[in-house]
Formats: C-alpha cells, structure tokens, sequence
C-alpha cells in the first residue's frame, strides 16, 4: 500500500511538473511579442523595449523558465501585469469562490447521481425508471451553456426569484443572500454530471444485482433491503468514485462558462479575465491551479478506490 | 413409506422473452425423502438450475411457475419459499469465486444467516462461523474468517460456501454444479466432505450436475431432465446400469469414460434442443431419437415400473436394439509418422509483480513452464493433463510461439523455429481456444472468419475459399447456412466446432487444442472428439490436447503427460499413464476422477491435501510438498530421477518402478 501511495504521489508530481513545461511553452511560444500585446498597436518600441526589459523577456527562455517555475516552488505565482499586485492571492480568492461552487456541485452530483441510479437500478423497468432514464439522456445531451441562459430567463428575469448574477460574500449579505448566488449557477453545472454519475451507477448496481454473489445472499433468506445494501451496494459504488473524480475535470471546464454567465468571481471568469487582458502570469498560475486540482481529485480517487477494495488494500493467500 | 422431505409435483416454469414464453420446465416431479439424495442430471438447457432456483422462491419477474404441489417438510414453498431458504434449505451455488461477495470477509458472510435465522449476535455468529470453518476442513478457520475471497484458493472457497449453507443447520442442501469450477483433486475433496456431512448430519440434497460421476458416488436416486422435462427417474445404480430412456442411453454413450479407455467412436446424440417456445405435446426427444416411431407424437406420461419411471412408451420395446454406433471416416488408421514437433528444454516464468494489484505484493515470479521436452510425431496425439496452475496453457502456447519463450528450442518438421516465427508455420500450426465465446470475434461473420486465414495464408480467394469454406463447415457438420451467421446467432457447441473449422482452414499439421470440448455438453463433445479423430486418421493431423477432463484424453490420446507446476513428472503410452506403476501425482489425478459405475472404488482411493499453488519447492521434487507418498528428506533435497519402467515410459519419482508398481489399480471399479 505504501508502494503504490508513494508511485501514484510521484505521478502527480510528475504531471504537475509537466504541466508547468507545457504552460509555459505555449504561452512564450506563440507568435508575436507579448510586450506588443501588452502595450497595444500603438506603443512605441521604446516602450516595448523597456517593457521588454523589465518582464524579463529579452532572456532566454530557460532562464525565463526557471525564474517563474522556482518562483511557483517559493508559492510567488509572479506580478499580476493589469493588476499590478501578486498573482498569488489574486488565485487564491478566486479559487476558494470556486472551490464552493465546485464543491457544492461535487456533493450534490454525488448524493443525487448515485442516489438516483440505484433506484433506477432496483425498480430497472419502473415507470419511475424510465422517466429517470428519459431525463438522463436529455440532461447529458443538452450543453450547461443553454440551461445558463434559460435559467437565467425563468427565474432572474420572468419570475425575479434569484440574483442572474454577481456574488456576495456571508460577510456582506448574510448566509441567504450569498446562497442566493450560488443556486442558479451550481444547478445548471449539475444537471449533466448527476445524469452522467446515474447512467454509471445504475449500470454497475444492476450488474452486481444480476450476480451471482447477491443471488447467493437471498438464497441465504436475507430480507432484501439487506441484500441490496450490503452485498449489492459496496460493490456497486466502486466505479462511482472513478467517474466522479473525471468529473471533476468536466466540472472545471463547466465552471469557466458557468462562471462568465453569470458573472461569478471565481477562477474561471478569471482565467477568461486573464487570457482577453494578456496577463500572462495569472492565466499561467491559473492554468497550474486548475491541474493540479484536477491531479488531487483523481490522486484522492485512486486512494478511496484502493481503500474501499479489498482486492487492493489486502494482498496475499489465507490459507 | 415416510412423507418425503421435499416433494414436488407437476412444476412448470415459463420465461417471457421477446420470442414468446420459453417454456424451461414442464411437468417435473421429483421426491426426496430425509436424508436421500437426489442427482438431477441433464445437459445446458435441460432447466436443471430452474428446477434449483423455482424451489428457492428466486426466479425473476419474467418468469410464471405452476405446480399441482411443491412441499417441503409440509409445507407449501410457495408459500413459505422466502422464510425457509437459508434457514432450513440451504444453498451451494457452481463457482464459488462468484457466489462469495468480493467486498466482504469470509467470517462475515458465514455468520450472515446466523444472525438472520437465529438471532445471534454478531459476535456469536462469527463465533459460530469459525467453528463451522473448522469442521469444513478448513486449516486456520479464524484467520480465514477474517480473509477477504480473493485471498482464498477455489476449493477453500467452496468449503466457505458450504459452510454458509449448512450454517443454520438446514434438512435439504440444494448443490448447483457444487465442483464445476473446480480441479479434480479439489473436486475429490469437496465431494468426500459432501459425503462425510451427508453420513454424520443426515442433510438431504439435491445435486444438480452435468457429470454423471458425482451423481453416481453421492446420490442414491437420480432424475435425468430432457429439454425442461422428466425423461427417466430411478435409483441412481440401477439407471446408470441400465438406462431405459433413448436420451438416457445416449447421453452415457456419448461419454468418455476413462474406465473403458479408448474405444474407437463416441455416439454422439444428432441434432439440438428442441425450441422450448414451441413445445412438442409429443415426445421432445423424437427429432433426435434413433427409435423414434409413431406414436412418439403422442403425449409421453412418465411409465413407473419397479423404482423407475420412464417417459417413452418404446422403453421395452427397444431394450434390446443397440444404439447407433456411428461409422469410423477411415477404417484402418497409419501408424503415428515422423516425428513433427520436438520441444526442448522450454521455459517461461511470469512476474507476480504485474498489473495494478502487483503493486502491493512482494516481487514474486512463477516457473509456469520450467524446462520442458516434447516431441510429438505427425499423425500422433499427445494428452496433457494436469491441474489449473500446472502450465499446460503456457506450454501449449509456448510450442507455437505465440508467447515469447525465455530460453528452450523448438523444432518444426525439421526446421527450428525462430522466436518470430515465419508464415508457414503459422499456416501449419495452429490453436483452438477453450472458450468460443471470447475466441471469436462478434463482429465477424462465420464465413470471414473461416476466410480470413486462407487469404492471409494465400490459400483460396474469391470463389474457390467460398467452396472451402463449405467445406470446412462440412468438416465440422455444420450446413453452408451457417456462413452468414455471427458467433451470438451460434449455441456453445456451433460455436467451437467454427472455432475447430478456423483452425482447420490453414490445413495445419499440428493442432493445439486448449480445453477445445471443456465447455460443450457430452453430446455435442462426443461429435467433436469424433470429428478431430477423423481428422487425425485422414489428414494426419498431429494433435496437443490439453485437458483437464482426463476420461476425454483417455479417449482420445496415443500418449499422456502428465505435468505439475510446470514439469512434466510421467510421460508414456495412455495405457501405460493408465495403469500401475504411477507416478503419485498421477495416481493422485486419477484416483480423483468420479467414475461412473465406480461405487466403493474408495480403497483405491488417494487424495491430495491443499492445492498446486501451496508453498513452493526450491530443490527436490516439486511434488514432494503434497505427495502422499514421500519418502523423506531425499525427495525435498534431490531432484527425482527419471525412470524407465517400459520402453517410452518415464517417471520423475525416487520411488522405486517396481515399488510404484504395486500401486492399486486407480481406475479399476470395484465389481
């Protein structure tokens, strides 16, 4: 077990790592001076220069490499250029509004989505099943950004029920009007990923009812609420978890658009932010926050898998 | 006579399926007083686990059962079904490995109906289950209790399993293939604790097998199931003696039977299962019974004689006609040729530390096949038997070069074979695979499949590997129908026998058949075994047969190996393998085997403990860890010497030939 923590840690690092490579070189590579970028088409080359001089670009790009990289060693994300403070805390806020978005989302997509493919899977044919298969199907196929807007419509315009957009901290309008920010964008980034997470849990929770070792279980005359969560169940959630940590990667890339409707603060709007201003130590330390959570979640998910699996966390013969 | 125990009458089951109701049981009735036991024998699609699972109450919603009466011990199943299961009716299912939950401890799932039925506490339930490891014969029940399945070999498994069911002490044991997935040795094991529980607890069961043997040594009455129907029923000795019902008689003429070694033909029963969504208000047997005449049309009431019922009104008419024995293709066989094959010195050993799971052993590798010689002559067929573990797969992919070899050569017709090995001897050289179901591929029809390697190999093309394949469907008797069909349009037996066609249309001149009839019903088998005889008699085809049924490569074999854990320790002529001197492991093997017709060959009887992955041997012998005939600590420390009994006889062993030879004869029932 302490073989494989230390072998999927490495891993991590190792594509965190890559990643900085990668980031960096796309940001450097691509055509045109950033210092040109930065200062607009009417900037004198003088100044270009001078900017030049003072980003530091005029190095080369391994020595480039190295100041940012060693600085995100230190925790330094660099200058924010438009803002002109550390980039730092500036990702940092923005992280942590995103963070509740996405995490609320991530609870709820768990509890509904598992909870709905296990009845899906126990009443497999029901009305109540169908229904739930029908809407599954229509919630995956239909894009977040269309239900972004058709929320908006329904119950910021026509009903004025919720804030369209924006975001208070509990500080400033209290624990109802910070949730008031958060219920239209956290459901239109759930719809799809509980449809996604039920398709999956109803798929596995059948096949563990179809097998023979529940077979066996009601042959033992067990009553069946028994036979369902004890020996289906445990067997069932294991591939959740998998997919729920993919999930994760979907729900970043849903928080970006989700975020830049409805104009919350977070770190996707940021790095959209970032990208139309040409910050490039922003949207580089973005980019580097957002893998690294993505690598944490699925590093998590390896973990709890091999946990909940006896076929992993136990090794050996018995006898 | 006593209320029986179980007693059921009339049980009808039908399925609703897309094609109409299947009607999987109709009219089955069988009887089971206390303490008796019953073997319920048929072929896949017979309805004998429907029989197992309408009895438990536990058939799906698709299914509608009627019976004029199901009791047990007086009182209704229907009824009662769902309050006597795992309380008074317990239940072993076929393959442990997955009847066991893999997510929970095995201790956990003994105590389970303990604390169901009898109220115990947790605690004192697995109290209790540790207690009921033990009498299992299970070494170090309570650290077993707290293992996990995987952590299990099968037949401990099964030992857990049986455990459960006899837990709350229950009157009937209800046994679904309880040994199927099992080794023979393993199987022998099981079979004796079943007989031990059944004299000391006086448990009923009802066995449900496909193999004749078991029901033979553990059951006194037997129900033969036809296609969802009775077609004889009758004390077990009695029937299997002399069997009365057309299917009866053929299904034990199909059999191959090690007791009568190598007989020329197996009488394969024609034909398939009726279509039980149409069922025949006749005899269902009639489109394939050899006796059939008028009259058969008419409904077939079950006749009860003395102890026996038969459902064919023909039964004593044709008593006395022979069964069909099908033709030999060619009358005289040539002798085994030049030598086509020779193997020297193979070996392969695979790392434990593979894989995801790997990650969390210790670094551990396996000697599958550890420095193996063969030779095999054109025309020739060598059996290879030997426990699941022992490396008879290994070896035969080895000897084709489809998995790479760590060191050993191995010559072809001559040539020595390159570790990438040219077209022609992939054309000449081929494999069939024991499972059809994962050896085709679904998205091909039978024809591309039977194509594809005579244009790979530049056979035929276009019109002229049409007729081939014809023929080759011809050669495995099947209709040129079939073309068009895909492998999930196919029953299991069609199946393999397009899986022996694919490797028949290359024309090789060797055939490694991996477990090729381990999975076809003894009708079906007894034609393939038919067709591979033919095939060897007039095209000369040589033949590895790997198999872990011993009575099928007693039939079929001109010389057996016998290989443990990755050697070969006896190697010979079958009939010298057959009979005495043995090596121990071998006399082990075949003491093992259920004979039919082999009741109170218990003398002869010699059983292995544990099984083939226990504890490795570093020097020495690598029997000597479960050999009930060791001599000492020369067989750990020394390699055996090999010894040559009678020409072309070897065995690995430092007991004496002579010695060995005065070992009882395993084979020999007890008259």
């Amino acid at each position: 077990m302490a073989r494989f923590l230390l072998r999927r840690f490495a891993s991590v690092v190792f594509v965190l790592w890559a990643m900085t490579v990668l980031v960096f070189a796309i940001v450097h590579i691509l055509p045109g001076s950033v210092a040109h970028m930065i200062l607009g088409e009417y900037a004198t080359a003088a100044a270009i220069a001078a900017l030049e001089e003072k980003l530091g670009l005029n190095d080369p790009l391994p020595v480039q490499y190295w100041r940012w990289f060693s600085g995100l060693l230190r925790g330094d994300f660099g200058l924010s250029i438009t803002m002109e403070r550390p980039a730092g805390p500036v990702i940092m806020e923005a992280l942590g509004r995103s963070a509740v978005l996405a995490g609320v989302s991530i609870v709820l997509v768990a509890i509904l989505g598992i909870w709905a493919g296990i009845h899906s899977a126990v009443h497999k044919g029901s009305a109540s099943d169908q229904a739930l298969t029908l809407g599954q199907y229509f919630f995956i196929a239909v894009p977040e950004f269309f239900w972004c807007i058709l929320v908006i419509l329904f119950f910021a315009v026509w009903l004025g029920w919720l804030p369209a957009t924006g975001y208070t901290p509990i500080a400033d309008g209290g624990l109802l009007g910070w949730a008031k920010h958060l219920v239209l964008p956290v459901s239109t980034l759930v719809l799809g990923l509980i449809a996604h997470v039920s398709r999956l849990v109803r798929s596995s929770m059948l096949e563990a009812i179809e097998s023979r070792y529940v077979l066996a279980a009601r042959a033992k005359g067990l009553p069946e609420r028994i036979v369902l969560r004890r020996h289906a169940l445990p067997n069932a959630l294991l591939p959740a978890i998998t997919v729920l940590a993919v999930d994760v990667g979907i729900l970043i890339g849903g928080i970006v658009v989700v975020e830049s409707v409805f104009a919350y603060p977070g770190l996707g709007r940021m790095l959209i932010y970032a990208i139309d201003n040409q910050d490039l130590p922003l949207m580089m330390g973005g980019m580097i926050v957002v893998t690294a959570v993505y690598a944490l979640a699925n590093l998590a998910a390896d973990i709890l898998y091999a946990v909940l699996n006896p076929r992993i966390r136990v090794g050996g013969t018995a006898a | 006579m006593a209320e029986p125990l179980l007693d059921i009458a009339g049980l009808s089951l039908a399925y609703d399926t897309a094609r109409g109701a299947v009607r999987a049981l109709d009219g089955v009735s069988l009887a089971i007083p206390r303490g008796g036991a019953m073997g319920l024998v048929g072929e896949s699609g017979s309805g004998k686990s429907s029989v197992v699972l309408a009895l438990l109450g536990l058939l799906g919603k698709e299914a509608t059962v009627t019976a004029d009466r199901m009791s047990f011990a007086g009182e209704d199943l229907r009824a009662a079904a769902a309050r006597l299961r795992g309380a008074r009716i317990g239940t072993v299912f076929q393959d442990p490995a997955a009847a066991l939950n893999p997510a929970l401890r095995i201790g956990a799932q003994v105590a389970e109906p303990l604390v169901q039925h009898r109220g115990l506490s947790p605690r004192a339930a697995l109290a209790r289950a540790v207690e009921l490891l033990a009498e299992m014969g299970i070494p170090r029940p309570a650290a077993v209790a707290q293992a996990y399945p995987h952590q299990l070999s099968g037949g401990m498994k099964q030992r857990a399993v049986i455990a459960t069911a006899l837990a709350c002490e229950p009157e009937l044991l209800l046994l679904d293939e309880p040994t199927t997935a099992l080794d023979v040795t393993v199987e022998a094991q099981i079979l004796d604790l079943l007989e031990k529980l059944r004299a000391e607890r006086g448990v009923s069961m009802l066995l449900v097998s496909h193999n004749l043997g078991i029901v033979d040594r553990l059951c006194d009455e037997l129900t033969v199931l036809y296609a969802g129907r009775v077609a004889e029923a009758g004390r077990t000795a009695d029937l299997l003696d002399a069997p009365r019902h057309p299917y009866t008689r053929g299904l034990l003429a199909a059999l191959p039977r090690i007791d009568r070694g190598r007989i020329a033909r197996l009488a394969p029963i024609p034909g398939s299962l009726p279509d039980l969504t149409q069922p025949d208000p006749g005899c269902n047997f009639r489109p394939r019974c050899p006796f059939a005449a008028a009259g058969c049309a008419a409904p077939q009431a079950l006749r009860h004689g003395d102890a026996r019922a038969v459902a064919c009104h023909r039964a004593e008419a044709v008593r006395d006609l022979p069964w069909p024995q099908p033709e030999p293709v060619a009358t005289t066989r040539a002798p085994p040729g030049a030598s086509l094959l020779e193997a020297q010195d193979l070996a392969r050993s695979f790392s434990l530390d593979s894989g995801f799971a790997g990650m969390f052993r210790r670094r551990a590798e396996v000697r599958a096949v550890d420095g193996v010689s063969l030779t095999l002559r054109r025309g020739e067929v060598i059996g290879l038997v030997g426990e699941s573990g022992c490396g008879k797969s290994t070896l035969g992919r080895l000897v084709l070069r489809l998995i790479a070899a760590d060191r050993g050569r191995i010559g072809f017709d001559g040539e020595e074979v390159p570790p990438k090995p040219p077209d022609a001897f992939r054309r000449r050289a081929q494999i069939v695979f024991q499972n059809p179901d994962t050896s085709l591929n679904p998205r091909q029809t039978v024809d591309q499949a039977l194509r594809r390697p005579m244009e790979r190999f530049g056979l035929a093309r276009g019109a002229a590997a049409t007729a081939e394949v014809e023929r080759l469907l011809a050669l495995v008797r099947l209709t040129p129908a079939y073309r068009t069909r895909y492998p999930h349009q196919m029953s299991g037996g069609e199946k393999q026998r397009i899986g022996i066609a694919r490797a028949l249309a290359s024309r090789p001149d060797l055939l490694v058949c991996d477990e090729a009839v381990s999975a076809l019903d003894v009708s079906v088998q007894a034609a393939v075994l038919n067709l591979l005889g033919d095939l060897r008699d007039t095209l000369g085809v040589a033949y590895l047969f790997i198999s872990h049924d011993i009575g099928v490569v007693a039939h079929v074999a001109d010389r057996i190996a016998v290989m443990y854990r990755g050697a070969i320790v006896e190697e010979g002529a079958a009939a010298q393998v057959l009979s005495p001197p043995y090596h121990p492991y071998t006399q082990a093997l075949l003491s093992a085997v259920p004979v039919v017709g082999a009741r109170g060959r218990a003398a002869a009887r010699m059983r292995l403990a544990g099984d083939v992955f226990a504890a490795p041997a570093e020097r020495g012998c690598r029997f000597a860890h479960r050999c009930p005939a060791k001599l000492g600590a020369i067989c750990e420390d020394q390699a055996p010497p090999v010894q040559v009994p009678a020409p072309g006889h070897r065995i690995a062993c430092h007991i004496p030939a002579a010695e060995l030879a005065r070992a009882p004869a395993a084979l020999a029932a007890a008259e």
